[in-house]
């Protein structure tokens, strides 16, 4: 007799939503990531699929451009995200076309956020995990900014105020993330875009470092990321050239 | 009464006059495949006569505005659910018209009982060379017909809208620039609308982009745009080339 309600319930008939359920571990092995940097949002990803301790390919394209202004960053089940991402592509461009308007960028981060809650019962029976980040620019709005937002896999959306991080490497990138916020000189939200680019690929062989599930980018292999930047212009690919670039000045190599 | 066979073609020939004649106030659209894409222009309110269809489809039409935003809208929905199902490269024009639009019309066009649909339109689809453009005229009844000269003109009269294709293909030279073929298109609209023969129209010698009063439309089918979306909307006021 505690008096702790929730202790009691487990010991009664009470269905309670989760608990019972076997539910597996998510399926998360990837590392895609978001911060902004001076002229707008890095969104980057490796190039690994994995399935257990199978690398399934190491050729992977994460980062999709949705349209001429969002990004999806996928992490999770790949036939479910590629399937979201696709659907998400052509729903954009229809109702761009079709109401001779773009979407609203608080529209396309619904649009996703329903994707997702759609996918609940593959959500729950630990299959069909999807746990995106989005990035996106408001097409309408003159002054609209860059933003970043990720969702957890039932569908909630949050904005990310400087960075977000999906996949199971991810963790190891959100601390190096949070350190350079708030020590680093210059922070990831005022370095230029050469700076960026070094940091996005810098961050993913450090997630390699930890995870066996990110793979694929090695300079010294001439490997290199996807990284895109998102910017009031619309989104550019970084090439493999431009990477090796910074990466070559950043190192002296 | 519409049973008897002769009632029907008596029926159906009132309601195709009837529809010519409701056709009458509305102004041409054309559609010309150049080096650097498909340019379609009309002149109207602004988002009335030139549209968007897919990645590398543009519409162009003339006719009732309620009827020309259905039959976009079929357009778009046909195009976007195959893009969806298969692939972008598997929506073309020919699948496009043969499959979704011209039987759409066709119907429309002999329910005798129903409204019909009074729209000229002008569907065109940008290949990676001119040589593979896809521009077809399609008629209220559903007919169409696929151009191979790369100049289509879209208005009320056929017999005018013949004449105006033929000065313009005459007109219009190969290494003309964007802005001088949409100025003789617009002398072209010009000369349309206030009924006169062809054979007296002088091409303009300064450029013509704009029409008092009126707003005009014009987009470019960009073969060269990076990305899967190739039609863009222009200002032929602001071409430079």
């Amino acid at each position: 007799m505690n008096g702790d309600f929730l202790a009691l319930l487990p010991k009664t008939n009470f269905a309670q939503l989760g608990v019972a359920a076997s539910c597996p571990e998510p399926i998360q092995a990837t590392t895609v990531f978001a911060f902004h940097c001076k002229d707008g949002i890095i969104i980057a990803g490796d190039h690994r699929a994995t399935a257990g301790n199978i690398i399934f390919s190491d050729k992977t394209e994460k980062i999709l451009e949705l349209d001429s202004h969002s990004l999806i960053a996928i992490a999770g089940v790949p036939a479910t995200a590629f399937e979201m991402a696709r659907t998400l592509q052509t729903t954009f461009e229809f109702y761009r076309r079709s109401q001779l308007q773009p979407m609203s960028l608080k529209a396309k981060i619904r649009a996703l956020s329903r994707l997702l809650r759609d996918n609940l019962p593959a959500t729950l029976q630990g299959f069909g995990v999807v746990q995106p980040i989005f990035a996106g620019v408001e097409v309408g709005d003159a002054n609209g900014k860059p933003a970043i937002f990720f969702y957890d896999p039932l569908g909630a959306q949050f904005e990310a105020a400087t960075y977000a991080g999906s996949g199971s490497g991810s963790g190891s990138i959100k601390s190096v993330l949070h350190y350079l916020e708030r020590w680093g000189q210059p922070p990831p939200a005022e370095m230029p875009l050469d700076e960026a680019v070094t940091l996005a690929v810098r961050l993913l062989m450090t997630a390699a470092e930890f995870d066996a599930a990110t793979g694929g980018v090695h300079p010294d292999r001439r490997l290199f990321a996807t990284i895109k930047l998102l910017s009031r212009d619309g989104i550019r690919s970084i090439p493999m050239e431009e990477q090796e670039r910074c990466w070559r000045e950043a190192t002296h190599d | 009464m519409t049973e008897e066979p002769y009632r029907w073609l008596e029926a159906i020939g009132n309601r195709r006059e009837y529809i010519r004649d409701q056709l009458k106030g509305g102004t041409p659209v054309f559609a010309l495949s150049r080096p650097e894409g498909i340019l379609l222009v009309g002149v109207g309110q602004g988002a009335s006569k030139v549209f968007e269809i897919y990645d590398r489809h543009g519409f162009a039409a003339l006719g009732h505005p309620v009827d020309i935003e259905k039959i976009r809208q079929a357009a778009i929905e046909a195009a976007h659910m195959e893009g969806f199902n298969r692939s972008a490269r598997d929506v073309t024009l020919r699948r496009l018209i043969g499959f979704a639009l011209s039987t759409t019309l066709k119907n429309a066009f002999e329910q005798i009982y129903s409204p019909p649909i009074i729209v000229e339109s002008i569907f065109a689809e940008v290949g990676d060379a001119p040589e593979e453009d896809v521009i077809v005229r399609v008629h209220f009844d559903g007919n169409h017909r696929y151009e191979s000269n790369g100049i289509v003109v879209a208005h009320t009269d056929s017999k005018q809208e013949e004449e105006a294709a033929g000065w313009l293909r005459q007109q219009i030279k190969q290494n003309d620039s964007l802005s001088r073929a949409g100025s003789l298109c617009l002398a072209a609209w010009r000369h349309l609308i206030d009924g006169k023969p062809f054979a007296e129209l002088q091409p303009p010698s300064d450029a013509v982009n704009k029409v008092n009063g009126k707003i005009v439309e014009a987009a470019l089918l960009d073969r060269k745009l990076p990305g899967p979306v190739h039609y863009r909307p222009v200002d032929l006021a602001k071409f430079n080339n």
